[in-house]
């Protein structure tokens, strides 16, 4: 049996990953920890009223591996994730009810630990795709932490690991999105950042992109291992990357299922076609139903 | 002929631009050639030429007062272009920044778009006199109203993903507002800057109505009172040029910095 099945949503089961998986079990206490508890947000509607996006999730992190948030588009994953990288819209008060505490420690705006990448690329159009990454550098907060002679080598070899070894002094405008995609994970992972979270980061680029990004991520992180939580709609890409899958309910949400895969990345067609994934794929798709989702999820296969 | 998207070359953009020049030429130089317009009211354009001469050249005192009348406006919109700048920049930014200082300053600023500028000569007047200060305080005004808009403009449309990422980065938001967001925002407020310049150049004549013994707005209220209607032309011509002129080489001048400039 490849992918276990945890009865209750309310208990977070810890990703149980296999040899060359990028969970490492042992060293999970150099990790801080990523804990949420009772969160409720609501957001007021232009109606007076107001919308519950999320109702009541209870959520354990505390090793490195993928996590994927799995759920209908517009069900509130990227809210709570968001909330994990204490990325706080204005004028709401984040979250409603519950805390958020990461390595212990109560987290009510961007952390240290953890940096995000979104959809959206951000990367500087004026900007060397070399000064790009290093970018975060020229922020006080970095300056103090990373001396300025070493600022080089590590985007040097960020660049080389994502792919974009040659392509230092060329502008974004001169990349494809993939690329450009590929610029921001290195803009990320220059930081080492031991939570790396990743709100639909692979969603605008097309099939063939979107895999050799998955496959790219997953080599990354083997060498340069940390806690992610990667929000997608699309099951086909939850269970590629995921050595856990949170499904979450349309909105408000909820976490209606936990599983656990332990294969290990790359994950080949035949262990994705196999009969105990197939059923995996059915049970997701029936938990969304169940929960009478009215968003979109994408199956790919 | 009806596809706004239609690429022209460029032979085929002077050819029709020089083009319609040459017809309302040809049209003008008919109608006075041939006496339907009477000199004091339309001088023919070879009258308006040799005016230009006269004024380029004068032999007896072996000076151009053309070149002073320009060099004295060119130096008034140069200060007055300067302080709009300097002044006007940072606060566009401020309101751009923060919502709160918008909401502040906005009620001050955005009225005096719509609002018809020349009608505050007057006031400047009794305030500064009628020396230099009033006619570069009048050009500020002028311009500052419009720069501060469009710089706060600029920087609101910056995608917000640029502000969430560096703040997620560890920016403050100070260092998000330099690193992220304003560099984004430049060619536009170069833009701004451009047209506040062109908005200075339509001012000239009028800031230097008052008082004014040298300049080309003193030139043009000069010429009209003696009825010298070829000088009056001869100003209006060199003012247009000098835009155009300024107009042209700031647009190279953000080609040539900002050469990345794509949609973000």
């Amino acid at each position: 049996m490849t992918a276990e099945a945890e009865p209750s949503a309310d208990t977070a089961s810890p990703a149980a990953s296999a040899e060359g998986a990028v969970a490492h079990a042992d060293a999970a206490s150099d990790f801080p920890s990523i804990e949420l508890s009772g969160i409720v947000q609501e957001y007021p509607t232009p109606d007076g009223k107001t919308l519950r996006v999320l109702d009541g999730v209870d959520l354990t992190l505390d090793r490195p591996g993928i996590t994927m948030l799995l759920g209908p588009s517009g069900c509130g994953k990227s809210t709570l994730l968001r909330m994990m990288g204490g990325v706080r819209p204005t004028g709401v008060q984040t979250p409603t009810k519950g805390t958020v505490r990461i390595g212990g420690k109560p987290c009510d705006g961007p952390h240290e630990d953890a940096v995000m990448v979104f959809q959206r690329y951000a990367n500087r159009p004026d900007l060397s795709i070399h000064e790009n990454v290093a970018l975060p550098f020229r922020f006080s907060m970095w300056k103090k932490r990373v001396p300025r002679s070493e600022v080089k080598t590590r985007v040097r070899d960020i660049l080389a690991a994502v792919g974009l070894g040659d392509k230092h002094d060329l502008r974004p405008a001169q990349l494809s999105g993939g690329q450009n995609q590929r610029v921001a994970l290195a803009r990320a992972l220059v930081l080492r950042p031991r939570i790396l979270l990743m709100d639909e980061p692979f969603g605008a680029l097309d099939a063939q992109t979107r895999e050799e990004m998955q496959l790219l991520l997953g080599k990354l992180l083997v060498e340069n291992p940390c806690v992610v939580v990667f929000v997608t709609h699309d099951v086909s890409e939850a269970l590629v990357l995921g050595d856990r899958v949170l499904v979450l309910s349309a909105s408000p949400a909820k976490i209606v299922d936990d599983i656990a895969l332990d294969e290990p990345r790359p994950r080949s067609t035949a262990w994705l076609m196999s009969s105990a994934i197939v059923d995996v794929k059915d049970r997701v798709l029936e938990r969304l139903h169940e929960s009478r989702t009215h968003g979109q999820v994408r199956l790919s296969f | 002929m009806w596809n706004p998207y239609q690429q022209l070359s460029g032979t085929q953009r002077r050819l029709l631009g020089f083009g319609s020049l040459g017809v309302v030429l040809l049209a003008w130089g008919l109608l006075t050639g041939l006496g339907v317009v009477r000199p004091a009211r339309l001088p023919a354009p070879w009258a308006v030429g040799s005016a230009f001469l006269r004024l380029a050249w004068d032999p007896e005192k072996g000076e151009s007062p053309l070149l002073d009348h320009t060099l004295m406006s060119l130096t008034r919109i140069v200060v007055a272009g300067v302080l709009v700048v300097v002044i006007g920049l940072p606060i566009g930014i401020l309101m751009g920044a923060s919502p709160r200082i918008n909401a502040v300053l906005s009620p001050l600023v955005d009225p005096f778009r719509s609002a018809p500028v020349v009608s505050l000569l007057p006031i400047l007047v009794i305030w500064l006199g009628i020396g230099e200060t009033m006619k570069v305080a009048f050009l500020f005004l002028g311009a500052v109203v419009f720069l501060i808009p469009m710089v706060r403009d600029a920087i609101v449309s910056v995608p917000e993903a640029h502000w969430i990422s560096a703040r997620d980065l560890g920016a403050t938001p100070w260092e998000t507002i330099w690193h992220a967001v304003v560099p984004i925002a430049k060619p536009r407020i170069a833009d701004a800057i451009t047209v506040s310049v062109s908005i200075m150049w339509t001012y000239i004549t009028v800031a230097e109505y008052v008082n004014a013994q040298v300049g080309l707005g003193a030139l043009i209220q000069n010429a009209r009172r003696f009825s010298a209607m070829d000088q009056v032309l001869v100003g209006i011509a060199v003012i247009i040029a000098l835009a155009l002129v300024t107009h042209a080489a700031m647009r190279a001048l953000k080609k040539r910095l900002y050469p990345w400039e794509v949609e973000v």
